[in-house]
């Protein structure tokens, strides 16, 4: 039950990580919070949180299984997380203001 | 020829894929199906339906049904050319017995392999396969076709072409090409990072198409390129046959020194000797296994000369806790027990081999790797059916208009392999709920009926595809996309309700008492029918939108 549980936070971090990554994009960004271009340091910090959920995804992943089993579980994951997030933006662009909730469209130059 | 070198990546990327699409699309699929190949099995064969076993007494169970184990008639034709004169009645001196399980099997596969009288070859055998229930040895009926492990999983790899090993040849040129496609791909793709979330369906179907062949192309790259690779790798020996043709005396030579290194004689003393307990040796390698701090299931378990002085046992463990396709083979003397090798650890380039073979084979339990590695098989057929509509696409209206059928044949044959392929599946199950048990006298077995349903039904999806795609001869969509996604969307869900009328296990039974590889196949298929019926309704939504001169211009404008 609680290597289910790990396994399931290594997929939340995946869509999470993808997520960042997606929105440090100008074009996602413009998707989700309007035309505005976002801040430079903003950019910065979404990447640096992107990389850091990944990395806390491939923990978890490697707390459950053996090496060889953890990477390739988190390698797919992570594309099944940036199928997620892709048709996210595609359908329900929206959803992913929660990714950035600290941040208003005001505040983005 | 080329302005530069994109270009040239671009012409072989468009025209290999083309060519090979069709032979991927099927490996893709059929190979996306076999990671559950043993829970479909379950579903076509519902007294099979129980819970994995482990590996049973071999001498109160497995040898006395060994001993009563022969080679059937398909098995004595094919050896009776490699045979001076008539074959005997019956095989008496057993080569070697196997029994191999896996952890999601209920039942247990047995094969026995027997020396051959006045074979042409000293080394040719006959081979008796059997598949029994582990609970009471009974056997099970030799026409029921397991359609995941015996029929949809040759198709990913030989597309059961047996004659001359030319089907592993086809897909494994294939799978070659679909490196350089990956390579290409990668090449050709300016935007990989910008673009690498950009779907955008609602742009022309063409843009629309190109984004989902980067999108699903690109986020599964890795799997693509390890699973065409080690495809390749596991059929090395069919490719570079040398060990059996140049090399054979060296082989030869090799075996004989290897035996004599490991102790596990290479041929029979031709002297009669007792069988000891072969379940004290299996009990003893599980207690090596356990010393070592590793999970002790046995996966297959081999004697070796059987009933003769230079017998001996191997047992391997079920290696269900890494990738690594390694057994840890224990061998044991049969007459008497005494231990003879413990294989050692591979060697790097063993380990190497070992890596890339159980990462394809996929022997490890972990339910969520599965589906993950289904997510990436089915990207890869999502990738190379977009990619040829993009290919129509791109060429339709230019074809049309210059009196060309190019486009028309290639969207013919794409129906065929994307939606026919789904409609030639759905059939095959819904068939092997429908046939009787026993067929009529005069009738082919049960099992070949199922496959000529198949075939049977892939045919007439052809036919319809190349009669209902007249359309993109004049530059339009055709209607054979949504006329089989309708009739997928139709067999999804007659195939379930066959099962639970022909089986009463519906889905409140199978997930209520949480027998999840008949659930699962049942949900998926329910699944498939929802998607398949949306994507008949937007097919008929953008067949029904009148073509405007901007969707034109814009169409034209990418070609």
């Amino acid at each position: 039950m609680l290597d289910a549980a790990l396994l399931l936070g290594a997929l939340l971090a995946c869509v999470v990580g993808m997520g960042w990554f997606a929105l440090s994009l100008d074009v996602h960004w413009a998707q989700v919070r309007g035309s505005a271009p976002q801040s430079p340091a903003l950019v910065k910090a979404l990447r640096l949180a992107g990389a850091a959920a990944l990395m806390f995804s491939l923990v978890l992943c490697l707390t459950v299984d053996s090496p060889s089993i953890a990477v390739l579980v988190w390698l797919m994951a992570v594309a099944g997380a940036t199928l997620a997030i892709a048709f996210t933006l595609t359908w329900r662009a929206s959803m992913l203001q929660m990714l950035v909730f600290w941040t208003t469209s005001q505040g983005a130059r | 020829m080329f302005a530069n070198f994109r270009h040239s990546m671009a012409w072989l990327h468009t025209w290999c894929g083309l060519a090979l699409g069709f032979v991927l699309m099927v490996v893709f699929f059929f190979g996306s199906l076999s990671v559950f190949d043993r829970e479909i099995d379950r579903w076509a064969i519902p007294d099979t339906r129980f819970e994995p076993q482990p590996m049973p007494s071999f001498d109160k169970m497995l040898r006395p049904v060994f001993e009563t184990m022969q080679p059937d008639a398909a098995a004595r034709a094919a050896t009776a050319p490699l045979v001076d004169g008539p074959l005997p009645e019956r095989f008496d001196t057993p080569r070697s017995w196997g029994a191999y399980t896996t952890h999601r099997d209920p039942v247990l596969l047995l094969f026995a392999g027997y020396e051959v009288p006045g074979a042409k070859d000293h080394e040719t055998a006959i081979y008796a396969n059997r598949t029994v229930d582990p609970r009471t040895g009974e056997a099970l009926p030799t026409d029921r076709l397991k359609l995941g492990s015996e029929f949809f999983y040759p198709l990913h790899y030989s597309l059961s072409l047996d004659w001359k090993n030319v089907g592993y040849w086809i897909v494994g040129f294939s799978a070659l090409m679909m490196l350089m496609a990956l390579v290409t791909g990668v090449i050709m793709h300016r935007k990989i990072f910008r673009e690498l979330f950009t779907f955008r369906p609602k742009k022309t179907t063409q843009r629309s198409m190109l984004d989902m062949h980067n999108l699903t192309g690109v986020v599964a790259l890795p799997f693509h390129f390890f699973f065409a690779f080690t495809g390749l790798v596991i059929f090395a020996y069919i490719y570079f046959p040398v060990t059996h043709t140049q090399l054979a005396p060296l082989h030869d030579r090799h075996e004989q020194i290897e035996a004599k290194e490991t102790g596990l004689p290479h041929d029979r003393a031709g002297v009669a000797a007792p069988m000891a307990s072969v379940d004290a040796m299996v009990a003893e390698a599980q207690r090596r296994w356990a010393a070592k701090g590793m999970g002790g299931a046995v996966g297959y378990l081999n004697v070796q000369h059987v009933g003769d002085a230079n017998g001996y046992v191997s047992v391997y463990r079920a290696g269900t806790d890494r990738v690594q396709l390694t057994g840890e083979g224990i061998h044991f003397k049969l007459s008497t027990g005494e231990l003879l090798r413990e294989d050692p650890p591979p060697t790097l380039v063993a380990r190497i081999n070992e890596f890339l073979t159980g990462l394809h084979l996929q022997h490890f339990k972990h339910w969520l790797l599965r589906w993950l590695y289904v997510l990436g098989g089915l990207s890869g057929c999502a990738c190379i059916a977009t990619g040829l509509f993009f290919f129509v696409e791109k060429r339709k209206r230019h074809h049309a208009k210059h009196g060309v059928s190019g486009a028309r044949v290639v969207d013919a044959l794409a129906v065929t392999v994307v939606t026919g392929m789904l409609v030639a599946t759905l059939s095959l199950l819904i068939a092997n709920r429908l046939l009787p048990d026993l067929m009529p006298a005069g009738w082919p077995l049960r099992g070949a009926m199922e496959k000529y349903c198949f075939w049977g039904a892939w045919v007439l999806a052809a036919v319809h595809g190349w009669w209902r795609t007249a359309s993109v001869a004049e530059g339009r969509l055709a209607p054979a996309w949504r006329e089989q996604c309708l009739a997928i969307a139709v067999l999804a869900v007659v195939a379930p309700v066959l099962n639970w009328i022909t089986t009463g296990d519906h889905l409140l039974r199978t997930i209520g008492s949480g027998y999840w590889p008949v659930a699962g196949a049942d949900l998926f298929m329910l699944a498939s029918s929802a998607l398949a019926f949306m994507a008949a309704r937007k097919l008929q939504a953008r067949a029904a939108r009148p073509v405007t001169a901007s969707n034109v211009k814009l169409e034209a404008k990418h070609a």
